[in-house]
């Protein structure tokens, strides 16, 4: 018995051993950094690109879970073993890294290397790495929706291309035109395909806001508000030209990277969808050779409004590698990245500058591409989602998912479910409040209320 | 004396991997979890650590969520009844002497080695209300049979395919933003959904390979005095099966109302993300997502020692009335 015992335990002993040799470690020489992002096919390239004009890096991305990245990345800093970057997609995310210590504030750092965010970045994406006027991040990208159009399926209908800008009531009738039914009167062709979650930017368009300007409340149930998710609504339940539930479940199956509404649109199942440039990173995959596509920007009601989203990578405060990784901040708000982004179609460069050159709106590469002026105009309309510093974000999404789900599934009226969500958002304002005695001086001050003992 | 303190040496140095483990791993966590379920501990830097002594357990309690997660955890559970008689029975049929014997009970155990997130991707696809496969029969019946013209002709509202996975819906009507029921919730939705999945898993797996031993331990002379005495098959199972196994029985009850009320994590997390609406959200979700979503740790230990306390109690309840009923 003590033989066996002492076999296993050598034998054991020199596994650990033969994994602890063979690791996988960085080129002698070289310093390495780990970026946590989502695992986009140009994200190897610009990886590529930075390791190229930076001999001395070894840069190495850890994939991004869409579904847990936020707690992957927290948790794995705050133990001390996270990356050296992370890329915080919104203000959502960016404001859970700043209350929580993570991210590291690089305002000083940024300005040393001669970087003026507020000069140098759509003004719609500064958000994604400013709070209260303090930078922790550059952004990676910027974007702005717009429909795309399949030219072949307006041909097929012999509609005319669209031209913007254009009413909603013209792309509605434009939209039921191209919607095609089976013989069981199932939907074959969707005259728009929209994701349910961009609802956000329906309320934009309305002109509504999620929150009060200042932060403090939720008016997700203003008049806009409510008239911009009915509108949505009836798009699925009433005019059923966009996905349903039950549409968005199939679409979803669809794997590989690249939401499914993506590949729906790339595989000719819509005639129009609302996306952004980035749809490119995968609709230039050969699978969709020979799409012939064209873009025009969403109509608006009343100004035009649309919503500015955009990734920024921060830096782990607890990183030990911290100076190394401004390099990569640096590398980001050059011209070799910016340029890249711009070629890969992953959105748009986040410097404006980069975008008004000659090549952004010719890539000779794909010379079909001939709307990339569509992209740049629209980026001058963009306004970033509104959130409040008074609630957690992911606990506000909780709330507002579940009523939307119930106006999406046709379980609650809009103005029912959007009046029981800004109530709700509104008292975890008010328990935030409880918790934290720094929001609760901020929010006082700016209400203008007394403080209660 | 010098053999014994050897010996109670030896005995230690075996045991004390097992104990440093257990208390690094197990015993600490729990103490430390206890130690901050009276604290208002959140990641986020800017709300102070405080000791906030019963707290959390008052909120918890005015928390409209949580209880409607306990609901959706206790609904979840009802599948364990029809889940356990499923696996006396396999276990029945694959206690006969036929040939390939060992092929059938591989087979019937064969969901429980495969990973739980590949089965729940592959049941999320046969859910699927366009392809999947269940709809696809269903939608097949109703045509074949003209059963949606039927119901008009009666004055129904007509029947379609559930939508599963996507709906609210419930057999008892539970409705989504309180704890009620309510006719308009009336249906099948995602919550069944989970539980025919969990009958399925739950059949073949570790209840069946009970229930094989438990039958392979009755003692022959039983069965062969019930059969002497005439009983029939019906009559031997009843009287004799059945009470023999009464202990293998009891086991199960115990850890299935342990592992349901702990369970839905994992088809929260892989098919459902919690929705439609919540509707299939448990407590440990719930947990998951306020510790490291929400990142309310405090809160979360919270909830966590009111689930263990759950569990506690209904494992008392359990073996008080069980333990009554244990004969042999």
């Amino acid at each position: 018995m003590r033989a066996f015992f002492g076999i296993t335990f050598c034998v054991l002993a020199f596994l650990s051993g033969v994994a602890w040799l063979i690791q996988p470690r960085p080129p002698k020489g070289k310093i390495p950094l780990v970026w946590v992002s989502d695992d986009n096919p140009a994200r190897r390239d610009q990886i590529s690109l930075f390791n190229q004009l930076h001999p001395e890096y070894d840069l190495r991305l850890d994939p991004r879970d869409n579904t847990a990245g936020l707690e992957k990345v927290m948790l794995q800093c705050l133990a001390g073993v996270g990356p050296d970057l992370f890329d915080a997609w919104g203000s959502t995310d960016l404001d859970t890294y700043v209350r929580s210590g993570v991210a590291w504030d690089i305002t000083d750092e940024l300005a040393e290397r001669g970087i003026v965010l507020h000069e140098e970045v759509w003004p719609a994406i500064l958000s994604t790495s400013i709070r209260e006027d303090r930078a922790y991040g550059f952004p990676t990208n910027a974007a702005v929706d717009a429909i795309w159009f399949n030219k072949d399926l307006f041909d097929a209908a012999g509609e005319p291309y669209p031209e913007g800008p254009w009413p909603w009531d013209e792309l509605i009738e434009v939209a039921e035109r191209l919607t095609l039914r089976d013989e069981r009167g199932r939907i074959k062709q969707f005259g728009l395909l929209c994701d349910w979650w961009q609802w956000t930017q329906f309320v934009m368009l309305f002109g509504g806001h999620i929150y009060s300007e200042d932060g403090t409340r939720c008016t997700v149930d203003s008049p806009e508000a409510i008239e911009a998710i009915q509108f949505m609504h009836d798009l699925m339940h009433e005019y059923h030209v966009m996905p349903t539930p039950v549409d968005e479940a199939t679409m979803a199956s669809a794997g590989g990277y690249g939401s499914g509404t993506i590949k729906y649109f790339g595989a000719g199942r819509g005639a129009m969808a609302l996306g952004g440039r980035w749809w490119l990173c995968t609709l230039r995959d050969p699978d969709y050779a020979g799409l012939r596509l064209g873009v025009v920007e969403i109509p608006h009601v009343g100004k035009r409004i649309y919503r500015a989203y955009g990734r920024a990578t921060l830096i782990n405060r607890y990183s030990p590698r911290r100076q190394e990784a401004l390099d990569f901040l640096a590398y980001e708000a050059g011209k070799d990245y910016n340029d890249l982004i711009n070629r890969q179609a992953d959105a748009v460069a986040a410097v404006v500058r980069y975008n008004y050159t000659p090549e952004f709106l010719h890539n000779p590469e794909y010379p079909e591409e001939d709307y990339n002026a569509v992209w740049r105009d629209v980026m001058k309309y963009g306004r970033p989602d509104d959130w409040s510093p008074f609630v957690n974000g992911q606990t506000a999404r909780r709330i507002l998912d579940k009523q939307l789900d119930l106006v999406k599934n046709d379980q609650k009226p809009v103005p029912d479910a959007l009046r029981d969500a800004a109530r709700l958002v509104n008292e975890e304002i008010a328990k935030t409040l409880e918790r934290d005695p720094s929001l609760r001086i901020k929010y006082y001050r700016l209400t203008g209320r007394e403080r209660p003992e | 004396m010098r053999t014994r303190r050897h010996e109670f040496r030896a005995a230690l140095g075996f045991l004390l991997p097992n104990f440093i483990g257990f208390a690094i791993f197990t015993a600490g966590p729990v103490l430390f979890s206890l130690a901050i379920s009276i604290s208002n501990w959140h990641l986020h830097r800017t709300i102070p650590f405080q000791w906030i002594a019963f707290r959390n357990f008052v909120e918890l309690f005015n928390d409209r969520d949580f209880w409607l997660y306990s609901v959706n955890t206790v609904y979840l559970m009802l599948g364990i009844p029809v889940a356990i008689a499923g696996s006396l029975f396999l276990a029945i049929l694959l206690s006969q002497r036929l040939r390939a014997i060992v092929v059938y009970r591989t087979l019937f155990y064969l969901p429980t080695f495969t990973s739980g997130v590949a089965l729940m991707l592959l049941w999320k696809a046969l859910y699927n209300p366009e392809f999947g496969a269940f709809n696809a029969a269903i939608n097949w019946t109703i045509d074949s049979f003209h059963i949606d013209n039927l119901v008009r002709a009666f004055g129904g509202a007509g029947v379609s395919a559930p939508t599963w996975l996507l709906s609210t819906k419930n057999v008892f009507g539970l409705q989504v933003e309180q704890v009620g029921l309510t006719a308009a919730q009336w249906g099948i939705g995602a919550r069944d959904a989970l539980i025919i999945m969990g009958i399925w898993i739950a059949i073949g797996g570790n209840n069946m390979l009970l229930y094989l031993a438990g039958l392979s331990n009755i003692p022959q002379e039983l069965l062969e005095a019930a059969q002497l005495d005439g009983a029939g098959k019906w009559a031997i199972f009843r009287n004799v099966t059945w009470p023999q196994l009464a202990p293998t029985t009891f086991f199960i009850v115990v850890m299935s109302f342990i592992g349901g009320l702990q369970g839905g994590f994992e088809q929260a997390r892989v098919m459902t993300v919690g929705g439609p609406a919540g509707t299939t959200t448990t407590i440990s979700y719930y947990i998951y997502t306020k510790a490291f979503e929400e990142f309310q740790i405090g809160y979360a230990a919270a909830i966590s020692w009111i689930l263990f306390s759950a569990i506690f109690v209904v494992t008392m309840v359990n073996w008080r009335l069980g333990s009554k009923e244990l004969n042999y």
